[in-house]
């Protein structure tokens, strides 16, 4: 186990800059994932901290040493591929013991080993399949057990669950959890799924266009974005942001077109703010009150456990979300008491 | 098969003036496909039906005949005959020519489509390697000819390896190049992580998923030594001639002697025939189904 530190990071393929700067200190044994929009550049930064990838600037240690420039095979890291990259030719068993033959060790050993990995895994009774004889999440399992045999230092994943349907992608975001509190090998994990994001992560790192967002535990990231791009970017039904005015007089509220306004957690800047609340940020009551807004139901949407409201308040539509069997019906009015602890004004202009 | 049903589609059209039924349709493609074959396999038929012939019956041209061996005999048993000699020089020849293009076609396409080198290298290679594989043979053969003399190589099995080694490797580095884009990049990227150098990635990794390409190539690329004419027939005497070589000299200024050359057609064409029987098993694509996704 070791921790993994990124200094000022950069790639750069000729003139195109795809990972700019980046800074992040991994402890020894977090589960850290990498997040943002396809295309943002988190293949890339774990591919670079794999070896698979040149280093353009900065410095990468793992466990205090330099690694810039040492071969992938000597970083201490295991690799599990989004198309889980199994040698087509190998059983599951040579599979996972591949590299350990190659690091010599003798036949009992590496029985012993996979025979461990698979214990954990439940790959028993499939050691002897090809990878063609295998299903998807019985793959998936054979590149975790072929990541986990050699011990590394660190687990790198890349969006190792993307291939498996939606049942299965649950159940494995679940193993990979117990795997990870088994083990307690640092891993870096990259996703552009934010449940899995929020679901397994110590830390979440929100990458845009090559550049870190913002770093912080699920929650913190949750509650207190530090943008709009981070608040819309987790959360589902996604974060409402909302286009409001905040006057110079009274800077911690924001101020609708119609005129009512909605307070904020922190004061803003005067001008032009984009809000963002999450719809399970408001409650609902029936009539008028002292801080509640009035606002349209546009769309009903009960799913049982919780009901998605949709309303519109001056113009803009709002998303709530209300754990209560709710009696309303489109075309209703509703009032909006919305948690003002909740309520972030973001710098304008950086909304998604 | 498309083309098939394009043309099928407006000929049972019923506004058309001569309509043919679908029955009808089959019957004029098997036509066209069966003259197709006729047309490939005759010439084939009567080499190895005059290989059965006398002299007699094939300058006479009959058509019902009593089979006899005299020209297999000949060919094979005749003191005067170098045939079996041939044979067994092309089998050392295209057998070891073939292994070094095989050798050096793979480890080239791994190089060139694995390994990162920049583009151009990449091209100008390949490109190199196209203009030499279309230059006929023959235009080199003479130049060769004089270059092996001087340095002692002319009638010399190494010599003859040597250049149908260089005349076959565009065509292997092509379609190896072809299989070994194939293997996937993250499978040479998961064994570099799992500890693979190089040797080990091409080794445990590449070649068990090329080999059926390796088949493929290896059987053509051996066919194509087995029948190169030109080349050796500048470069060797007696002692190195090939197959080829040995059946020509069936043809001589004053007597052809056609039934010994139509059995020597026929027993040239046997190692090829049963290459392609052997190895049909390991020409099967798919290997790589469920290395990725
Ligand atoms: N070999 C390459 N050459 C040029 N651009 C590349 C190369 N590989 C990736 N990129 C670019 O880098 C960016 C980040 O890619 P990637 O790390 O795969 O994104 P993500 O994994 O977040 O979807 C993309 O815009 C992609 O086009
Ligand atoms: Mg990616």
């Amino acid at each position: 186990m070791a921790h993994v530190r990124l200094n000022n990071l950069s790639k750069s393929y000729g003139k195109v800059d795809v990972i700019k700067d980046v800074s992040l200190d991994i402890k020894d044994g977090e589960f850290v994932v990498l997040i943002g929009p396809s295309g943002c550049g988190k293949s890339t930064l774990l591919r670079m901290i794999a070896g698979l990838e040149s280093i353009t600037s900065g410095t990468l240690q793992i466990g205090g040493a330099p690694m810039n420039d040492v071969p992938p095979r000597d970083r201490g890291i295991s690799m599990v591929f989004q198309s889980y990259a199994l040698y087509p030719h190998m059983n599951s068993a040579d599979n996972m013991s591949f590299s350990l033959k190659l690091a010599g060790e003798d036949e009992p050993q590496r029985r012993s080993k996979v025979d461990r990995a698979a214990d954990i895994l439940g790959l028993g009774p499939y050691l002897d399949r090809l990878p063609k004889q295998l299903s998807g999440g019985q793959r998936q399992r054979v590149a975790m057990g072929r990541a986990i045999v050699r011990k590394p230092e660190v687990f790198l994943f890349d969006e190792p669950l993307s291939n498996l349907d939606a049942k299965l992608r649950v159940k494995m975001r679940a193993e990979l959890k117990e795997l990870h509190q088994k083990l307690k090998t640092t891993t870096i994990y990259v996703t552009h799924d934010q449940v899995e994001a929020m679901t397994l992560a110590d830390r979440i790192v929100v990458l845009r266009d090559g550049e870190i967002e913002q770093i912080g535990t699920p929650l913190e990231l949750y509650d207190n974005p530090a943008n709009a791009f981070v608040g819309a970017f987790l959360g589902s039904p996604t974060m409402n942001l909302l286009d409001l005015e905040v006057s110079a007089e009274n800077p911690s509220e924001a101020r609708f077109s119609d005129g009512e306004a909605l307070r904020l957690a922190a004061p803003a800047a005067p001008g032009r703010a984009t809000v963002g609340i999450r719809p399970e940020c408001f409650a609902l009551q029936s009539e008028a009150g002292s801080g509640a807004l009035r606002a349209e139901v546009v769309v009903v949407e009960p799913t049982g456990a919780s009901t998605e409201l949709v309303v519109r308040k001056a113009g803009q539509n709002i998303t709530v979300l209300s754990h209560e069997r709710l009696a309303i019906n489109p075309g209703d009015s509703v009032w909006l008491v919305p948690n003002a602890e909740r309520v972030h004004a973001f710098p304008d202009g950086a909304a998604a | 098969m498309t083309h098939a049903s394009d043309t099928h589609q407006p000929l049972a059209t019923p506004q058309r003036r001569f309509a043919l039924t679908d029955g009808q349709v089959a019957v004029i493609r098997h036509l066209i496909l069966m003259s197709f074959a006729l047309v490939v396999l005759f010439p084939f038929f009567w080499i190895v039906s005059a290989a059965f012939k006398t002299q007699i019956d094939l300058l006479m041209g009959r058509i019902l005949f009593e089979p006899n061996l005299d020209g297999f005999t000949k060919v094979i048993f005749d003191k005067t005959s170098d045939f079996l000699r041939n044979f067994g020089n092309s089998m050392v020849i295209g057998a070891i020519s073939t292994f070094l293009v095989l050798v050096i076609a793979t480890l080239a396409a791994f190089s060139l489509y694995r390994l990162q080198w920049p583009g151009w290298v990449l091209h100008s290679l390949l490109g190199w390697s196209v203009i030499f594989h279309m230059v006929p043979p023959i235009t080199l053969a003479g130049a060769w000819y004089s270059m092996f003399r001087s340095v002692g190589l002319d009638n010399t099995y190494s010599g003859i390896i040597l250049a149908h080694t260089t005349l076959h490797l565009p065509m292997a580095l092509w379609m190896m190049g072809v299989f070994v884009r194939d293997v996937p990049k993250e499978l040479v990227e998961a064994a570099q992580i799992d500890g693979a150098k190089v040797p080990h990635i091409l080794w445990h990794v590449v070649l068990p998923i090329v080999r059926p390409g390796l088949a493929a190539t290896g059987i053509l690329t051996f066919i194509f030594s087995w029948n190169e004419f030109p080349v050796v027939l500048v470069l060797s005497q007696r002692q190195t001639a090939t197959v080829p070589l040995g059946i020509g000299k069936y043809a001589q200024e004053n007597t052809i002697a056609f039934t010994e050359m139509a059995a020597a057609s026929t027993l040239s064409i046997l190692p090829a025939f049963l290459l392609l029987l052997f190895a049909q098993r390991f020409i099967v694509r798919g290997l790589t189904s469920g290395a990725v996704k």
